[in-house]
Order: C-alpha cells, then structure tokens, then sequence
C-alpha cells in the first residue's frame, strides 16, 4: 500500500488523527508522518514495533494528559522535532536531536538495547584524534594558568598561543586528521 | 542457452558456495549505517540536502583514487533495474522506494554495495557467501575508515554512530548469516529455536518474502542489539549461535536420514523430478522443491547436480530477473512458465556437462 499523502512511498505508519467528525485513520510512510506534525498515534495499529513499543511506552507512562502539557517538551533547533513526536514515529530528524534530547535518551536505548546505554563500540579515528587534542588543550591550560600565578608570563604567552593552534586544528574538523587507519 | 549466459552475467559473490559450513550457511552479511554531521536524516531532508550528500559521498569514493566503484542513482534505473537489484541483496526495498534522492555505490565484484540516502545517509553493506563474519566486517570496516576519513560522521561520545532509528545507534551495525535449514523446518525444531534466540538479543527470520514463513527453508540471523557492546563482542555472540544451529541442522539431518532414509529419497527425487519437467512452477513450490534438492545434494543422494541451484535459483526466479530476462511485463502465468523453463534449462546443464542423466522428452 502507498502512502495516502505523497502517493509515492509504502506505508509505514498508520496515525490516528483527530477530526471533528471523529477519529480518521491515515496510512503514511516515514517522510510524511514526520512532516505532518498534527496527528496522534493509534498504539493498536503500528505496524513497526519500535514505533509500537515507543508510542506504548509513551501512553504507558509519560503521558497523563495534563502532564505532558505542562512539561516542557523540548525541541530540536535543527530539525523541529519534539521528543513527543519522537516517540511516536520512532525516528530521529537528525544528528542534533541526540543533543537536544540527551537527557532522556538514556531510558529510551535501555528499552531498545536491553539495558544498555552507553556507545561501546569503534571509535572514529578522526573523533579518537580530536579527543587527544582536546585533553592536550585541557593539559596546557593548566600549564598556563600555573604560568601566571608563579609569574611566568612569557611562558603563559607561549603556551596561549600553543593553545590557540590547537583549538584552530580542533575546529578545523576531521578533514585535517582523519586519514589516519581505525586500527 | 541465453538463458544461462544471462545468469552466469547476473550471478554474485555471495552466490557462489564458498566458505566455511557452506553446506548450510549461504551468506555472510554486515551492514553498518553512518551519517554526515550538519545534515537532516533522510526521513527529514530537503531535496537540496539529499543532492549535496550524493555528491559529498560520490566524491569521497570516486575521487580519491581508489575507484573500482560504480555509482547509480535511483533514479537512472528503471522499476525493473531497482527490483533486481534488490532480489541480489545489493540495496534495500527502502532504497529502491527512495526514487528521487537514493543512490548506490557498487563496488566491481558487487561485495561492497554502499546504499546512499536510504533510512540513513549511508548504509554500507558487505556479503560474503558462506559463513565469514570476520572477513565481511573487517572488509566493511576499511570501507568505513576511508569514508570517514574524507566524510563528517556524526559521532557522539556516548552514543555511538548516530542513526535515524534508535534501534541502530551505537554501531549502527547489523550482522547476518543467511542459513538453509531443511532438516529444522520439517521436524519443526526451528519453531522452539526462533524464541531461545531472541531472548540472546538476536532476531531469526525468513530470509525472502515478508511475514514469518521462510521460503526455501533459508533463514537469516542476525544480531538485535546495537549499544553496549563492541563490534567484535557482537559478532563472537553471533558466531556462536550460529555454529549453534549448524550443529542441530547437522544432527536433524542425520536423523532424518538414519530413520525414514527412504521417505527422504522419495521427497528430493520428487522435487528433482517437479524442477526438472515442469511447465508451470510458482514461487513457492519452486523454493520448496529447491530446498528439497539441495538438502538431496547435500547428503549425497543426489550427486549430478551442482550445490549452487539453491544460492542461484531462489535469486534468479523471482520476479524482478524473469521480467528482466524475457524482457517486459510478465502475467502470473508466464511468471510460473518462465520460472519453469530458467529452473529446467539450469538444471540440464549437468547433462550437458557430461554426467548421465536421463534425457527430457
Ligand atoms: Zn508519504
Ligand atoms: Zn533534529
């Protein structure tokens, strides 16, 4: 079946909406159910478990109806999405909706990932290389400082600039560093 | 014979039995899911967003020096291209969905396909035929490396790899093993297996068609959980169920054959004998007597036939490569007649090869 909106995509989800004229169901794919911010979800009908288990844990227990109106659900600056609306299509919008949902993220991947929460797995080398860097800042800060409470000002002069070079490399991104091999 | 010129142009790696427990296993599988940092997911992009990633990733792979990469968007192929593509395992159904911004990169040998802008900016995917999950990842992990190495990965501290779906995020990897599993269908052990293993973290699925029944009899194992563990913990965990079921495979077998021994000749010679004359075969009885015959081959009742029928056939006769072949839209009926044919023809190769073989008629 193709979504009832685009007409171009399968059906992946299935949204209860509201009317006045009472509840219609709409059959949509992934892109229009994120694009239509107006419409609740029908836990009995999802098609996708984790869009089930989320939209279930949601009116499980996050949602007394009062409560959720009273919270304040935060939003992505980047891509509108609430963490509401998370939980009902089941998706995130893109990489910055992990920062501005950090918070609850946590009981959401222990549901998901039986228990587990944090990331155990390889590491990018170009994000192993900036976290060298950014302990090698923190390392010269405290050089620095020491530098000018003992007085040595042409050191803390030195180690500014050092400390300077380093965040241009650390902003610069993973182009500059990232050639380097995983293993 | 352009029947088979045509297959042997349209068989794959992973086709090809090879590897280690090659017997039962099919193909190895890895998949891992990336993302570019400073772009929506796909679910959420804009069109010119969707453009700029194709571009960023296809010059990150083309560019470089390092080609040996074919390039194909979605949209340069027609439905019948995309359904192919699909049937070998190469891209996703989502991906052959996603017409307007979906991309794929193929590698020469078609071991490496990288989905571009399906759930996620990058899917990269890497199948081996028979069981070699080191091998698969350690060959999707180069391929990753030298993306990153000229892509911005969206990569998070705590979580991992930043995906779409929470359910990938952490390694976005996705390990499987696609496994022919006759002697488990029929005694019906498989139906006490799929739980014990989902309780392990790992899913146990058919692996053509949707729903629960497993065409062919081949599943496909594959791990669940995606944070909190390393990549090579998952893939240990993984090669330790499968080896698992390998074993109870092996044991059922031999059951089967030490206590009905003739009702099991009776049951491959049949669907020998269905493959080998018949004008009309849907799909599903196709799957069922391929899976009949390569059990046969497998314990040596039948020895004329080669082990791959099972690997190529269940690929080749589905619906997407008989269009394909014959050249335009085919009816349900010439669908099963077509089927028929490409499964007889295959089968007569061995006559031809110089092993006795009753003629056709
Ligand atoms: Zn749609
Ligand atoms: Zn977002």
């Amino acid at each position: 079946m193709l979504c009832e909106n685009c007409k171009e995509r399968p059906v992946s989800v299935i949204l209860k909406q509201e009317t006045p004229g009472g509840p219609v169901e709409r059959n949509l794919c992934d892109q229009c159910a994120f694009n239509l911010q107006t419409f609740s979800v029908n836990p009995n009908q999802e098609p996708m478990s984790i869009q089930q288990f989320l939209s279930q844990w949601l009116t499980g227990e996050a949602v007394q109806p009062q409560a959720l109106e009273a919270q304040v659900m935060p939003e992505c600056p980047e891509c509108g999405l609430t963490f509401h609306r998370f939980l009902e299509i089941g998706k995130f919008g893109c990489p910055v909706c992990y920062e501005t949902f950090r918070e609850r993220l946590p009981r959401v991947f222990g549901k998901l990932h039986n228990g587990s929460t944090v990331h155990r797995g390889k590491i990018p080398a170009s994000f192993n290389e900036k976290m060298a860097i950014k302990k090698q800042i923190e390392f010269l800060r405290i050089s620095m400082q020491d530098a000018i409470q003992t007085e040595r000002f042409e050191q803390a002069a030195v180690l500014r600039d050092e400390i300077k070079e380093w965040k241009r490399k650390l902003s610069a991104g993973p182009e500059e560093g990232g050639a380097a091999d995983g293993e | 014979m352009g029947n088979n010129e045509y297959m042997q142009n349209a068989v794959t790696g992973w086709m090809v039995p090879h590897g280690e427990h090659s017997d039962i296993v099919m193909s190895t599988r890895i998949r891992l899911a990336r993302n570019l940092r400073g772009f929506r997911f796909p679910i959420a992009f804009s069109d010119e967003q969707a453009e700029e990633i194709g571009k960023l990733v296809s010059d990150a792979l083309l560019n470089g020096g390092k080609t040996g990469y074919a390039y194909t968007r979605m949209s340069d192929l027609k439905a019948l291209g995309r359904q192919t593509l699909v049937e070998k395992h190469l891209i996703s159904p989502q991906l052959a969905d996603a017409v307007h911004y979906g991309a794929v990169l193929l590698s020469e040998d078609e071991t490496v396909s990288i989905m571009v802008n399906e759930e996620d900016h990058l899917r990269i995917q890497c199948i081996y035929p028979g069981l070699q999950l080191e091998n698969a990842y350690r060959k999707a992990d180069e391929t990753d490396n030298l993306l990153e190495s000229r892509l911005p990965y969206a990569f998070d501290e705590e979580f991992g790899y930043l995906t779409s779906c929470p359910s990938n995020t952490g390694t976005g990897m996705r390990a499987s093993v696609m496994v022919h599993l006759p002697a488990l269908t029929m005694t019906k052990q498989i139906n006490r297996i799929i739980p014990a293993v989902s309780r392990l973290g790992m899913v146990v699925r058919g692996s053509y068609g949707e729903g629960s029944e497993a065409p062919g009899n081949v599943y496909q194992v594959s791990n669940q959980l995606t944070l909190g563990k390393s990549e090579k913990e998952i893939l240990a965990e993984l090669a330790n169920i499968v080896s698992r079921i390998i074993v109870h495979e092996r044991k059922s077998r031999e059951l089967l054959l030490g206590r009905s021994r003739l009702s099991l000749e009776n049951r491959v010679f049949r669907a020998l004998g269905t493959l080998s004359y018949a004008r009309l075969l849907p799909s599903a009885e196709a799957a069922r007597c391929l899976s009949d015959v390569r059990l046969g081959i497998d314990l040596g009742l039948i020895e004329d036939v080669d082990m791959n029928i099972l690997n190529e056939l269940m690929v080749f006769m589905q619906s997407g490569f008989l269009q394909n072949f014959e050249g335009g839209e085919l009816t349900a009926e010439e669908l099963d007649s077509s089927r028929a044919k490409l499964i007889r023809e295959r089968l007569r190769q061995r006559a031809a090869d110089g092993e006795p073989h009753p003629d056709e008629p």
